[in-house]
């Protein structure tokens, strides 16, 4: 029997952090299924798998204290910058078009956060592609292929452990015994929770599903000079984050895939061509209509980290997201951003510059799914109602 | 408060936040100028400096502040205002 348990904070979010505290509840604790924070700041309510009585009762709201105060003492205020506003631009569709995807066969959940598209999704994944390849193109990148697994200790090495534990999703296989393998191969199978497994028939985890595609390059850069003292590349990869309940159709995806282009080298380098590369694509949203906008945002650190990554990175404008209008929920979707990671990565892999200083990142990424979905909810999916450039395409 | 005993000040609340020694904090001592002064360390410096001097540092400073001399100047216009 489900039911939902309301919590005054300690200290009262403030509007800028409601939904940073309200996505990290999820985390809290496997009983609850969805957790809303009121725009007020002053009350939190817990949807619950079942009644929880006490000590449960006690350790949910304890810890649901702990998430709150962490986050909020002494948080520094974001400073919101807005590079671009169309959001205001007329777009002919304001219907949900989950519906008719799933309808239509042009999207099927296999699992939570892990979905299907069809034909037509497909096609219109592959114009958007289309133009990104361009833009990497227009900067003479380098195409790589990357893996889908990425090793436990090149991400150990970038702190992602410790910056974004709970969305990490880890790999494993059974261990080299015989009787291990015999006994899965045996009685694997799976109920409601998952796989019956024993957990201790798998081998230690060495290897994780990669969250970002531009990490790879680093990981191939790292101790030694960069060879030319710059480079332009781009690379298209499965991604993978998990985000417990707040997992939801094409918008949230545990498993997507993300088109990156990628620069390193000195810092001028990086800043130009990610604003080039920003200027280019206001083009290109121009031409198909899209409501957008682009403003300052931070990587959804875990709590521990949150407060001081998150001001960093605000404050030093490193982020900076492509919000596509919703207009069936009046809301927006991240659907890209432009990234400048600073001299991170070059000290934290060894990648040197000609001068021996390490050497600046930076990427454009753009989630294609996501692209696509924010696509579909401003232009719905009757290509007749199309921009001339995506129907043309399509046909 | 005499600029000296300002910078010395600083120099430990930097030190203290970055978990070094006080002799690795030179009086111009600028953002990345030691490994420990990175992104993490730099909020660290913040928020300790906020406690310390009884001030307040919004988003708009924070990459403002990103040497021992910037910071004194920015506590000294502060303390004036």
């Amino acid at each position: 029997m489900s039911a939902q348990l309301h919590i005054t904070p300690r200290v009262t979010i403030p509007d800028f952090l409601v939904g940073e505290v309200q996505s990290k509840l999820a985390y809290v604790d496997e009983s609850i299924v969805r957790a809303h924070v009121a725009s007020t700041g002053d009350r939190i309510t817990l949807d619950l798998r079942e009644q929880a009585e006490d000590p449960k009762r006690s350790e949910l709201e304890e810890k649901v204290q702990r998430v709150v105060t962490s986050m909020v003492q002494g948080a520094f205020k974001p400073k919101v910058q807005i590079l671009e506003n169309y959001l205001d631009r007329p777009v002919p569709s304001s219907a949900d078009p989950n519906p008719e995807l799933l309808a239509r066969g042009e999207m099927f959940q296999e699992a939570a956060g892990i979905f299907t598209v069809g034909p037509l999704v497909t096609r219109l994944i592959s114009f958007f592609e289309r133009q990104f390849i361009a833009l990497a193109d227009s900067f003479g990148a380098a195409p790589y292929r990357f893996p889908t697994l990425i090793p436990a200790k090149s991400l150990e090495r970038v702190g992602y452990f410790r910056a974004f534990p709970h969305s990490l999703s880890f790999v494993t296989h059974l261990r080299e015994d015989l009787d291990a393998i015999d006994n899965f191969a045996q009685h694997a199978a799976c109920d409601e929770h998952g796989l019956n497994t024993p957990v201790d028939s798998f081998a230690k985890i060495q290897a994780l599903l990669s969250p970002a595609v531009c990490y790879h390059l680093y990981f191939a850069l790292a101790d030694k000079p960069l060879p030319g003292g710059k480079l332009a590349a781009t690379a298209v990869g499965n991604c993978f984050r998990y985000e417990s309940v707040n997992l939801a159709s094409l918008e949230r995806l545990w498993n997507f895939t993300m088109r990156e282009v990628i620069f390193v080298g000195p810092k001028d380098f990086v800043l130009q061509n990610r604003e080039t590369g920003r200027e280019r694509m206001r083009g290109f949203f121009e031409e198909i209509g899209l409501a957008y906008r682009v403003e300052s945002a931070n990587d959804p650190f875990f709590i521990g980290e949150f407060k001081k990554q998150a001001a960093f990175q605000s404050a030093f404008q490193l982020k900076f997201e492509i919000r596509a209008a919703l207009p069936f929920k009046q809301s927006t979707l991240a659907v890209g951003s432009y990234n400048y990671h600073q001299d991170f990565f070059g000290r934290s892999l060894n990648i040197t510059l000609p001068d021996g200083s390490p050497a600046h990142t930076g990427c454009i990424a753009f989630g294609l799914e996501r692209m696509a979905f924010a696509f579909l909810s401003q232009y719905g999916l009757d290509a007749a109602n199309w921009p001339d450039a995506a129907r043309k395409f399509v046909a | 408060m005499e600029n000296d005993t300002l910078i010395v000040r600083v120099q430990e609340t930097v030190a203290e936040a970055l978990q070094v020694p006080i002799r690795q904090v030179a009086p111009n001592l600028a953002f990345g100028g030691i490994k420990e002064w990175d992104s993490m360390g730099h909020m660290g410096v913040m928020m300790l400096l906020e406690e310390r001097f009884g001030i307040s540092i919004d988003a708009e400073i924070i990459a403002a502040l990103t040497s021992v001399p910037a910071i004194c100047e920015y506590i000294q216009k502060t303390r004036k205002d």
